[in-house]
């Protein structure tokens, strides 16, 4: 089965159809195919492609991660603090990634340790992140200081904005981490089989603790970028930024239930999503048809997935 | 319908599972408001026959006649309905609702769809009545002892208006009262004229309280007589004589089995080992020396694979000492005294590294990865060894991997096939090509060869016979006694938590061993139980 053509077509399904949408659009519309066109819509991805390529570990070794959300409102708030009152960038850039880092090492040792469902557990973490972001903007817009904190997001560098380089940078990092190292590889023991993993002398608990200490990394990385892009952060209680995150890592083909997916997938995934968004623009179709056909596409990725599942033994 | 004396009975019922033939022409006939045993060596087919009454699975060929009646049951909703039910060996309770709630469930006394509360009482009320079992409805299943959720069941089969109850092995799990209350019990369903077809590895049980025994062996029935006329010998005798379905690779003697070389230390030391369960009255001894093949044999539930698991790392232990080699598999004398709980923080990686491998019971649900390659397979316990400043070196992983599997004959796929793509047997010996890698000094395989063909059984055999001969010694669990009998240099009995005999090549007698296997009915030790409540 693995070598008949239909397999490797269906295996790399994400491939052809993130190939072909862009060439359909780059024959139907004038607009698609154009440097501008191209580079802007890398440089609106960056900051979901940074949070997705890192939860795509996370969701390799089994668990879900749905503050990702949470920590991006509330890492930019931490930071533009930290900012205001010392008047450094780099600083305020580490504080935002420190905060993500605390949030996941939360995460992961309660669901490593008290064997909380993660979904649970990260929504329930959710809601107190949200808070603090309340606690700590006194709920309202932060400004950063001084103007080089957009200089984060918004130096170009060869044409691409430093947002598109820093998003580059972590898929790159992802990949590598996921498929060349052993960490990589406990990741997926961990997701595909946790009792086999064990038995192979994997120590599973402190690899959920890694994956989602990752992740709040990564999201406190986007939030900060993102807000960098945007020059302020609100606080907010707004769920959606995990919502694409997760449509892309399963668009690209990555399984929920863990143990299979790679990061180039979520790579195209995410720019699948976009191409599909770009189009629906240039094209001039209703955002309200634009929902109904994501949703649909999200279900038929993962309907593809739980099928090809149970065509196994 | 037929006035038949014969409330269930079998009529050439084959059934095949892959490769194994679990029920092969199989007839028996269970005569109503009896007591009916069926006994036999593990795997000999005796729940499968369970199964295939009661609708969990269906025969392959024969027929199945209940109160004379053709019957093909689909699931196991139609056997109810035909009244006949299982009380299992594993309780299927719900463990957060109430007593009553389990009796009745799918039963419910209810009026358009809402639960009338007044009509359980009352059913409830007459159901215990009638059977004699008294049990408060109230508390939920999780909150009762394994003897009262037994009682549970029973109920519920009543509920049902069960005549067939088929029990299998309902005794495993009860201490010595409890057991009698259950022996009185299941008397008291015969005078009332329920049909009971009791599995039972407990022998004398079966001889007390049946009125027919039926004897399996290798799927097939050996005999069905008079409960009366046969003793537990009889019984053994009967079981005993398989056909050795694969032949054996010759045993090729280390020097002096179960001693060591002068002034070498064994490969695996175990010493006074206790975990809930095993070693309640004297701690596990074992040795296995460099070059040997060591089996652990005993009936499921013996603690045969407890024991390696707890060796390996896998599980905690509270007492005892694990060397391999002379080295100890725990962490230095100095920290230990700080640390009281030391001894349970053995872990498979400490294991590893000190060169013991184990493969699992169970390839899918323990051992493999099946959506990875077989070179990811292979080389996950070892990517230490292949890894530099955490980049795995695919030259030197794809080196270890493709000695491994080269050793190990795996075949059916290249190195980047998904294991799950593999055969049964391939995937099994993808596990031995795990540890086919330089430094493993022990491995130790539970149930190497189950759900494998015919011919993969004698690769696997001569795989572990080779590795033998080059050295490693090897601990082998297997329910299957000719393997053991056909493989090992010595056979190691366990039951009910205990070493209780040990026999040595060329002194592997079948019938002897699995008299201590059985050996007669088991004491119940009391620690058993709190075991089972942690």
């Amino acid at each position: 089965m693995n070598t008949s053509p239909f397999a490797a077509l269906a295996r790399y399904g994400i491939v052809w159809v993130t190939l072909a949408l862009f060439v359909v659009l780059a024959i139907t519309t004038d607009g698609f195919l154009t440097g501008p066109n191209l580079r802007n819509v890398l440089d609106q991805q960056a900051t979901l492609l940074i949070a997705a390529s890192v939860a795509t570990l996370t969701m390799i070794a089994g668990g879900f991660d749905v503050s990702i959300s949470a920590v991006a409102v509330a890492a930019p708030l931490v930071a533009l603090r930290v900012e205001n009152a010392t008047g450094s960038v780099a600083l305020a850039l580490l504080a935002g990634c420190a905060f993500g880092l605390v949030v996941g090492t939360v995460n992961g040792s309660v669901v490593s340790f008290a064997k909380i469902n993660s979904f649970i557990t990260t929504l329930a973490t959710s809601f107190i992140v949200f808070g603090i972001g309340f606690l700590v903007s006194d709920r309202s817009i932060l400004r950063p200081k001084s103007e080089n904190y957009r200089d984060i997001a918004r130096t170009r560098v060869a044409d691409l904005t430093t947002a598109t380089w820093i998003s580059l940078g972590v898929v790159a990092i992802a990949w590598v981490t996921l498929s060349a190292t052993r960490f990589g590889r406990h990741v997926y023991a961990t997701g595909g089989n946790i009792e086999a993993a064990k038995l192979a002398g994997i120590r599973t608990g402190r690899i959920i603790v890694l994956v989602f200490a990752l992740s709040g990394l990564a999201a406190g990385l986007a939030g900060v970028v993102a807000s960098s892009r945007a020059i302020s952060a609100t606080p907010s209680d707004d769920f959606s930024f995990v919502f694409g995150v997760i449509a892309a890592i399963v668009v690209g083909g990555t399984s929920i239930a863990g143990g299979t997916g790679a990061v180039w997938r979520t790579l195209l995934g995410a720019l699948f999503i976009a191409f599909m968004v770009n189009g629906f623009n240039l094209h001039q179709i209703d955002p309200i048809w634009q929902r109904i056909i994501q949703g649909v596409v999200i279900l038929v990725a993962v309907a593809a997935d739980a099928w090809s599942r149970s065509r196994r033994t | 319908m037929a006035d038949s004396a014969n409330h269930v009975e079998l009529r050439g019922i084959s059934k095949r599972f892959g490769t194994t033939q679990a029920v092969d022409d199989a007839s028996l006939a269970v005569e109503r408001g009896s007591i009916h045993g069926l006994v036999g060596e593990n795997g000999a087919g005796k729940s499968t026959i369970g199964k295939i009454i009661s609708g969990v699975y269906t025969a392959d060929r024969g027929s199945l006649l209940v109160n004379g009646r053709l019957e093909s049951f689909r699931t196991p909703r139609q056997a109810f309905d035909a009244g006949i039910t299982t009380i299992a060996q594993e309780l299927s309770l719900l463990k957060d609702r109430s007593v009553a709630d389990n009796v009745f469930c799918g039963v419910e006394a209810a009026r358009f769809g809402f639960m009338s509360r007044r009509g359980t009482q009352r059913r409830f009320a007459s159901l215990t009545s009638s059977t004699g079992i008294q049990l408060d409805p109230a508390p939920t299943a999780g909150s009762l002892s394994v003897a009262e959720q037994q009682l549970v069941e029973i109920l519920r089969a009543a509920a049902r208006g069960a005549e067939f109850v088929i029990m299998d092995e309902p005794s495993a799990r009860l201490s010595g009262t409890e057991r009698d209350q259950l022996h009185r019990l299941l008397r008291e369903m015969r005078e009332r004229g329920t049909t009971v077809l009791l599995i039972s590895h407990f022998l004398q049980e079966v001889l007390d309280l049946s009125d027919a025994v039926t004897v399996m062996r290798d799927g097939r029935i050996v005999r069905t007589s008079n409960a009366e006329t046969e003793t537990a010998d009889t019984l053994i005798e009967a079981m005993i004589g398989r056909q050795l379905a694969g032949n054996y690779p010759p045993k090729a003697m280390p020097a002096q089995p179960g001693q060591p070389q002068q002034g070498e230390p064994p490969a695996l030391r175990v010493r006074g080992l206790r975990r809930p369960g095993l070693g309640a009255q004297r701690g596990l001894d074992l040795d296995v020396c460099s070059g040997e093949i060591v089996g652990l044999a005993g009936l499921v539930g013996a603690g045969r694979t407890e024991f390696v698991r707890a060796v390996y790392g896998a599980d905690p232990i509270t007492e005892g000492e694990i060397q391999i080699a002379g080295e100890p598999l725990a962490r230095p004398h100095a920290r230990a005294l700080r640390r009281p709980q030391w001894r349970s923080r053995l872990r498979p990686t400490r294991a590893i590294r000190r060169g013991l491998g184990l493969i699992p019971e169970s390839r899918r649900d323990q051992g493999l990865l099946p959506d990875r390659s077989l070179r990811e397979n292979i080389s996950l316990p070892h990517l230490s060894r292949t890894t530099k400043a955490g980049i795995v070196s695919r030259r030197a992983e794809r080196n270890l991997v493709v000695a491994a599997a080269a050793g190990a004959e795996v075949r059916g796929g290249g190195l980047e096939t998904p294991v799950h793509l593999l055969s049964g047997g391939n995937q099994q010996k993808s596990l031995f090509a795990r540890w086919m890698v330089p430094g493993l000094k022990v491995l130790i395989a539970d149930e190497p060869t189950r759900g494998v063909d015919v011919g993969s059984k004698r690769s696997i055999y001569d795989l572990i016979a080779s590795a033998s001969g080059n050295g490693l010694a090897v601990l082998i669990v297997s329910s299957e006694l000719e393997e053991l009998i056909g493989l090992c240099h010595r056979i190691v009995v366990m039951r009910a938590g205990q070493f209780v005999a040990e026999f040595s090549h060329p002194d592997l007698d079948e019938a002897e061993i699995l008299r201590q296997a059985f050996g007669g009915e088991p004491t119940p030790p009391s620690d058993r139980q709190t075991a089972e409540k942690q």
